[in-house]
């Protein structure tokens, strides 16, 4: 089995000891890394752990096997087996306790030298060692020795003669009286005890396995078969044992063994070792001569009773421990699925095999695996700062964002934005999108001045910029504006139409009404600190004092970039003359300024009128502010192309500052499938959707789609408040998505509805608003039933009749309930509502049954053993977003 | 950044599945130890597991939850041919003090003649449907009429795929778009020239499900990105809830994450390794793991195996 090659072998008891056997025993420890970083001569095996050699012991020369005794007094005694038939006790270590002093060097010699082959100790009669040996003519070939048998002076005598290689100098005794004597004529080439039995030894033997009862050394069972190497029990079945011959490995079941019940697939060389690994059932691994890999044979199925024919689900897989070409390896005994790996020239490796490991996401955002027999769950941890917060997935912004109430502010559009972190410029643009065009002034600013907008079936409000500018209908002027403040006469063409200044109105640049300063918004982005886009901006209006000032006000703000200075003394130079310095300096080195609202200023100063393409195509400005640049500055005919390709971008790359451009309809449906398909945001998605669009848009099954997958989410996450407030905030807006009632109370005399009459009863206002006052007159009459006038059932409780309109009849005035009543006595008021088993049907005042199930499982009706409390096991669960 | 932690799962044998419920508040490992357990979530966040018995003669290799509005319902499938419906019931008072509940078999699927690979419950949409697979190649269809009765499930499909199935997967959309589909996967290795992935779908015309990918297919399946980062087999693969978190497991015993950016580039997020110490681009954190710096900016060029039917 040795030979040059190494071999290893784990100590059967010191979880952290191993023994690498070529020509000389080496015993190692292995420790993890943390521990031996500083310890000198220590051999890394993986990135966690590293090898020390405790002892060598060269003793023993012409070693062919070893075996490490089996039990835990003495450790480190190991048998081997040498090439001249002996075998020989030896030991690693220091523990020389008086039976491991007898035991050690002592011999046992066969009649007749030859090769031994193999070694195994007996694991119950641990006395108990048997040796496979080469073939001798005269002579058997398993031999079982007592390695406790005494000293016996007739022995010694031929032991003195045969001493033929052992040169060393011990004066170990010897034996040559083996307890059995198995096997004659023939060849023992691989032995095992099996567990069955501590008296059963199977045996590789020439050309067939054969079982050796000790009890009855006369009678073997054998099977003929090639593959007799590396014969291995099972440790899980101990019926199964493998065996190998060539490339081919066999498995056989000892309960029907007239023939291997499996036979591996063939590997192209010879295998050399196999072995099952003992923390784990059914996993064989296989050793290849001259491979780099571990091939390992997952059988994950209890071998079948006789007669089964099954097919066994076997899973073939190659494990790389390491770069390097495999001598042999070795499980660990106890670590799971461990296993240190020694090539040709002692190079060590330590490698665990892993287990398919099966995952799983939860709803949230937890991550479950198991690896072999554990379990682990992860969780995404809530980073701080904006990185981080950038980092996250959607999914755990969505959650945020839902509990942040993101998309309810339906007064202040734009603060929607801060709600969902104030982060994101994409979400800011579109909720300040949304933000103008939902405006109430603007609204009615605009049905003022452009009713004929309303006079389509669509109306343009929604429609976004593109069709706005598409149908313009009022000719559009031009006027030449000379630059204020500036004294050279140089004009600018700037194009108005009525249209063209609601487009700015919606870009945010202008407030609603027919005055057209941007003076306001300038002071806006001032406060903001936006001093960049606030000079561009002003700049644009051809006003270049003020962009001067706005910068200048910019570098002596608190923490300004002194730099704005600079800027405003280039600007300050303005000279429309084509071939001036300024031009061309400031055309080239505009493109090395970082911030683009400075470059796009630069480029808009020294480009041609008309040609505007350096601020057009500066895909770093905002949408809005390129949008509103090109309402002011391009003619009829470029506007359209210009607004279009953009739309065309926005759809195409989802930007939501595009929805400026698209406006609520089909077009802002397709920008809004590409944001979803690349980001998988549905919440902003439903709720710009849900925020204004016409019935046509909603009824877009990509619309519905996308709310019925954020009501999902809300419900997997259970969100069930927020669901059922985006369920309430949805029907004000799409009022046909409201759900029908889910239950109808009948009478039990008339069969009448209660709710229904309730509702057609014509006191019915009068008596809501009065009910919830406690003892007051008008409640007894809710005591019975509308139609008949009979009682309804009593409490099982209190056992008054019960009575409370259960509809939720429109127009009861409850709002104005709502905000005098305290928590408590909204509850009270929930006290009152009957509630009723559905396995039972037994039922009360809410709030009765509530208290009586806080102290009781049962129903409290008698001789009911009804556990209504405990029915349902989703009512249970408490909503994570209770407030 | 994601933290791992160990839960005492006391399987005797492998696990080879877990699975979440609904609301990610239970979970269910089932394993080679032919049994399967129920976990509860506590308040603190702890799982606690309040439930385990036999549920098969074999090893169980799938299991998973229906949708809660069925109530609280398994099913599992195993190496002894058949797959099972389970049902929580309210169980006796000291049962529920003790913090256990009871599960009752509410049937048994034996129509397969080898084992089954896999089980899942259909979209609710769908109502209370469940499709098994099997090593032969057989994937099943079940319906229960009465939702309210668990023990009747009336084999209402059954697909021969040729084919080794392993796994099974719906497509959770609901959208009337388009109609139901079913993913199966093979793991037969004999098999090469051809996928070893099929997409069936529902058909309103012949009200059965036809095959759409083996054939001339239907759907352009874009390889959006491919990593061979794990360096050998994977052997798993999940989406998050949003399908924006992909996690991977393969034999080299580590869990990777993976995220897509703005630009839809695919790129390794995270490295766990299987056994919960931390992944090798983490810091030194015990059990932490940070995201993986330079040596993955590399491999999102060679890409990962994930595919997206046309959205």
């Amino acid at each position: 089995m040795s030979g040059p090659k190494p071999d290893i072998l784990w100590s059967p008891h010191h979880v952290d000891r191993y023994v690498i056997c070529d020509s000389e025993l080496s015993l190692y420890r292995i420790e993890s890394l943390g521990s031996t970083e500083a310890k000198a001569g220590a051999v890394p095996l993986s990135e966690e752990t590293a090898a020390t050699l405790l002892a060598i012991n060269s003793d023993t020369p012409y070693m062919k096997c070893v075996a490490w005794y089996p039990k835990h007094e003495p450790e480190c005694l190991l048998a081997v087996g040498q090439a001249n038939g002996r075998v020989v006790l030896t030991s690693l270590g220091q523990s020389h306790n008086s039976k491991c002093k007898e035991l050690m060097g002592k011999e046992f010699v066969p009649k007749h030298a030859r090769q031994c082959n193999t070694l195994a100790w007996n694991p119950v009669d641990s006395n108990w060692l048997a040796a496979g040996l080469d073939k001798h003519r005269a002579d058997f070939s398993v031999l079982i020795w007592d390695i406790s048998s005494k000293f016996t002076p007739e022995a010694s005598v031929p032991a003195e003669k045969i001493r033929l290689s052992s040169g060393d100098t011990d004066s170990g005794v010897v034996v040559t009286k083996p307890l059995y004597e198995l096997g004659q004529n023939d060849a023992c080439l691989s032995l095992c005890w099996l567990p069955r039995d501590q008296k059963l030894l199977l045996a590789g033997m020439h050309r067939n396995l054969a079982i050796f009862d000790l009890r009855n050394t006369s009678q073997k069972m054998f099977v003929n078969t090639k593959a007799i190497q590396g014969v291995t029990v099972d440790p899980y079945f101990h019926d199964r044992v493998a065996s190998f011959f060539e490339g081919q490995v066999a498995i056989w079941d000892l309960r029907k063994f007239e023939k291997p019940v499996l036979t591996l697939s063939e590997q192209p060389k010879p295998l050399t070792k196999v072995a099952w690994c003992p923390t784990r059932t059914g996993l064989l691994a296989t050793l290849m001569r001259d491979s780099d890999v571990v091939r390992l044979y997952d059988m994950q199925h209890t071998p079948t009773p006789i007669g089964d024919e099954t097919e066994p689900t076997i899973i073939e897989r190659c494990v790389q421990p390491c770069e390097t070409i495999i001598g042999s390896f070795a499980w660990h005994p106890s670590a799971q699925n461990r296993m240190v790996v020694v090539s040709p020239n002692r190079g060590m490796t330590d490698f665990t095999v892993f287990e398919r490991i099966s995952l799983a996401w939860s709803s949230g955002t937890s991550l479950v695996w198991a690896c072999g027999r554990h379990l682990y769950e992860c969780s995404e941890e809530c980073g701080a700062g904006a990185a981080a917060a950038a980092e996250r997935d959607v999914a755990t912004k969505m959650r945020e964002r839902a509990q942040s109430r993101y998309g309810h502010d339906t007064v202040q559009v734009w603060k929607n934005h801060v709600l969902a972190g104030g982060n994101d410029p994409q979400l800011k643009s579109l909720w300040y999108t949304l933000h103008y065009i939902l405006h109430d002034h603007h609204r009615y600013y605009i049905i003022q001045c452009f009713p004929y907008f309303f006079g389509n079936k669509q109306p343009l409000l929604y429609s976004g910029i593109k069709n706005i500018v598409k149908s313009s209908t009022s000719g559009t002027t031009e006027s030449r504006r000379c630059w204020s403040g500036s004294e050279r006469p140089a004009e600018v063409v700037r194009y108005l139409s009525e249209e063209r200044g609601l487009a700015l109105q919606l870009c945010g640049w202008i407030r609603c009404g027919p005055d057209i300063n941007v003076e306001p918004f300038l002071k806006s982005l001032e406060q903001e600190g936006e001093w960049e886009r606030a000079a561009a901006v002003a700049l644009f209006n051809l006003d270049i004092r003020r962009a001067i000032q706005i910068l200048h006000k910019g570098a002596s703000f608190d923490k300004g970039d002194l730099n704005l200075n600079v800027v405003a003394m280039a600007l300050s130079g303005y000279t429309d003359e084509k071939s001036s310095l300024w031009r061309e300096m400031c055309s080239s080195l505009r493109l090395q300024l970082s911030n683009p609202y400075l470059c796009v200023m630069f480029a808009f100063l020294t480009s041609e009128p008309g040609a505007y393409d350096g601020v057009l195509y500066e895909s770093r400005v905002a949408v809005r502010d390129r949008v509103a640049f090109a309402c002011m500055f391009l003619s009829d005919s470029q506007l359209p192309r210009y607004i279009d390709k953009l739309t065309n971008e926005m759809k195409e790359a989802g930007n939501l500052e595009g929805i400026l451009l698209t406006g609520l309809t089909k077009d802002g449906v397709d920008l809004m499938e590409s944001y979803v398909d690349r980001t998988g945001d549905v919440q902003t998605a439903s709720f710009c959707m849900l925020k204004g669009s016409s019935g046509e848009v909603l009824k877009d099954p990509r619309v519905q789609c996308w709310i019925e997958n954020y009501r999902n989410l809300l419900d997997a996450w259970s969100f069930w408040h927020k669901r059922a407030e985006f369920d309430i905030h949805r029907s004000k807006l799409d009022p046909s998505s409201k759900p029908l009632a889910q239950v109808f109370v009948s009478c039990n005399f008339c069969g009448k509805s209660i709710s229904y009459s309730c509702s057609s009863m014509p006191h019915q206002g009068r008596g809501f608003s009065q009910y919830g006052v406690s003892g007051s007159p008008t409640k007894s009459k809710v005591t019975s039933c509308p139609g008949c006038r009979k009682p309804l059932p009593r409490c099982a409780l209190c056992l008054m009749n019960m009575g409370t309109p259960v509809s939720s009849c429109p127009g009861t005035g409850k709002s104005d309930e709502k905000v005098d009543l305290s928590k408590d006595k909204k509850l009270a008021q929930f006290n009152n509502w009957f509630t009723w088993c559905h396995n039972c049907r037994h039922g009360g005042h809410a709030g009765h049954m509530l208290n009586w199930f806080s102290d009781h499982s049962e129903c409290p009706v008698s001789a009911c053993t009804c556990r209504c409390m405990q029915l349902d096991t989703t009512g249970n669960l408490v909503p994570s977003d209770s407030s | 950044m994601f933290v791992a932690r160990s839960i005492a799962a006391d399987h005797k044998d492998l696990i080879h599945d877990v699975s979440y419920d609904f609301h990610g508040r239970r979970m269910a490992t089932c394993s080679s130890d032919q049994s399967v357990k129920v976990w509860d979530k506590t308040e603190s966040g702890e799982w606690h597991c309040t439930a385990s018995w036999k549920t098969h003669s074999g090893s169980v290799w799938r299991v998973t939850w229906a949708h809660p509005e069925f109530g609280q319902v398994l099913a599992s499938c195993s190496f002894d041919r058949t797959a099972a419906v389970w049902e929580e019931i309210v169980g006796e008072s000291n049962d529920k003090q003790r913090g256990q509940s009871h599960w009752i078999k509410r049937t048994t699927l034996v129509d397969s003649r080898t084992s089954v690979t896999d089980v899942k419950f259909a979209p609710k949409h769908m109502g209370l449907m469940l499709t098994t697979c099997s090593a032969d190649g057989v994937v099943r269809i079940y319906e229960a009429p009465d939702v309210m009765n668990l023990s009747q499930w009336s084999l209402q499909h059954e697909i021969s795929c040729k084919l080794s199935c392993s796994c099974i997967s719906w497509n959770p959309s609901s959208s009337r778009a388009h109609p139901p589909m079913i993913a199966v996967g093979s793991d037969d290795s004999s098999v090469t020239y051809t996928g070893k992935v099929q997409i069936y779908e529902y058909s309103e015309n012949t009200r059965k499900e036809i095959s759409s990918s083996t054939g001339p297919t239907k759907f352009e399946v874009q390889i959006v990105a491919q990593f061979d980062n794990h360096n050998s087999q994977v052997w798993r693969v999940s989406w998050n809830i949003t399908s924006t978190l992909l996690a991977s497991s393969g034999d080299d015993g580590c869990v990777r994450l993976w995220k897509a950016n703005y630009m839809d580039n695919w790129k390794c997020t995270g490295i766990l390794k299987g056994d919960g110490s931390p992944g090798n681009g983490s810091s030194g954190q015990p059990g932490a793991l940070g995201t993986a710096g330079g040596t993955l900016a590399a491999a999102s060029q060679n890409s990962l195996n994930g595919t997206s039917v046309g959205r």
